[in-house]
């Protein structure tokens, strides 16, 4: 025991550098958890807190741009709500577009895109109703995917993220789906892949989400097409796609809350069930 | 006393200073500087060897908590702090001073303390981007991430510790 004793003095320091770098192991492994997607670390009040106040400080320094992109929003929802007006025999839109899906506005309170998985922290958690898997958008476009959730804040797993992908379709051929990832190098691309040959999606051609999903409603831009990257054993293709909404400046957001969820997820668990 | 009060407040400095202001540089995604690693590379020389493990650590594991990283800034953080004596040994070579002081740029020289930040900059990002990377299956970007990173980070520390150097001078005379 006592050369037990004398040995952990004599070589405290390596003791203790290996004891910590076990338990930096440790912690590692245990959030890098994709599959369960457990973030218990930056959707804390404490971390949020201080992002908040950050933000707001900085916010004092682009009231200017805030101000005119919120002015822009409010003229293209009048003239949304002009359009719904007008056409009265829309209905089938009106139905898809207004009983589902209600929107929760959010701010952004820290964001990244420069590191292999980003996710943004926003100011509402789960007392205002978010919950997780739910979608964001900016009015831009899709933002990214619900992760976690506390009272509250939330972290959302952006679309510049290794994992994640969504269900999209062209917006001029409405039977070709495709799926968008991203490849880790610039946040302002991503890509589609499973393009069939015989299809020639053109530079500009616009990319909307598919109705294959019941996180985003169908027809919401999701970024336009740069190029066409043909597959080397000419399968294939994929496709380069410019995201719509810039991740690098993203203030404000919305979260879009199906109000039938539930019943879509205890449906899910039956097939499962079944199967 | 004082030099521990002097320390709490670098730490709480630096730690804003990176996650609210640093952290939001983005030139292609590739340069990632962290400077909040001032903390370690200024404690004092002679600071027991558990106390600097301990500091390493703790500066990580906040940053950690600040990015959604558990684990990797503090894994990275206890690595540098525990090369930190090694490395002051080979950079100063036969070189004498004062070890119960803290490195200080006016008395160590410059090109003392860029040796002192590539080395330490260097042990720190190759261990962060490694297990990001590795974590990820990206080893070469980690490595463009490495190459980049490290040259930008020993700027900014340069420029910060000049910055702020006639500051420190005064407050050791008291």
């Amino acid at each position: 025991m006592y050369n037990l004793i004398r040995f952990i003095q004599k070589h405290h320091f390596v003791i203790l550098f290996l004891v910590l770098e076990v338990l930096c192991v440790v912690l590692l492994t245990l959030t890098q958890d994709f599959h369960r997607q457990r973030r218990i670390n930056t959707t804390n009040d404490i971390v949020g807190g201080v992002y908040e106040t950050g933000t707001r400080i900085g916010d004092y320094f682009r009231l200017g741009k805030i101000n005119r992109e919120l002015a822009e929003e409010n003229a293209m929802l009048r003239r949304q709500l002009a359009v719904t007006i007008d056409t009265t025999t829309g209905y089938q839109e009106v139905i898809s577009a207004d009983t589902v899906y209600n929107f929760i506005p959010a701010r952004v309170v820290n964001n990244t895109v420069n590191r292999p998985n980003n996710y943004i922290l926003i100011d509402k958690g789960s007392n205002d109703g978010i919950r997780k898997d739910m979608g964001v958008i900016s009015t831009d476009g899709i933002v990214g995917i619900v992760a976690d959730v506390s009272p509250h804040y939330a972290s959302v797993m952006s679309l510049l993220h290794t994992y994640s992908t969504i269900s999209v379709r062209f917006k001029n051929d409405e039977e070709q789906i495709a799926t968008l990832r991203w490849d880790n190098t610039n946040h302002r691309y991503g890509y589609i892949d499973g393009i069939p040959t015989h299809l020639k999606p053109q530079p500009g051609d616009t990319i909307v989400t598919s109705s294959f999903s019941y996180i985003f409603p169908e027809n919401l831009m999701a970024g336009t097409v740069v190029e066409l990257v043909k597959s080397p054993s000419g399968t294939l293709n994929k496709a380069k796609i410019k995201y719509s909404t810039n991740f690098g400046a993203l203030k404000n957001v919305y979260v879009i809350q199906h109000t039938n969820m539930a019943e879509i997820d205890s449906l899910n668990q039956l097939q499962l069930g079944n199967e | 006393m004082n030099r521990v009060t002097t320390n709490i407040i670098r730490f709480i400095v630096l730690v804003v200073v990176q996650v609210l202001l640093i952290n939001h540089i983005r030139l292609g995604g590739y340069v990632h500087p962290y400077v909040y690693l001032i903390f370690v590379m200024l404690l004092p020389i002679n600071i027991p060897g558990w106390q600097l493990l301990l500091s390493g650590f703790g500066i990580g594991l906040v940053l950690d908590l600040f990015m959604g990283t558990l684990g990797m800034h503090a894994g990275a953080t206890t690595l540098m702090a525990f090369c930190r004596p090694a490395i002051i040994r080979i950079v100063s070579g036969s070189m004498k001073f004062d070890q119960t002081k803290e490195p200080h740029i006016n008395q160590l020289g410059f090109a003392w303390f860029l040796r002192y930040t590539l080395c330490m900059v260097f042990v720190h990002n190759f261990t962060y981007f490694m297990l990001e990377g590795f974590s990820f299956h990206l080893v070469v970007q980690a490595l463009l991430r490495i190459l980049i990173s490290v040259p930008v980070s020993t700027f900014l520390i340069l420029v910060i510790l000049y910055l702020f150097s006639r500051e420190k001078k005064g407050k050791n005379k008291n």
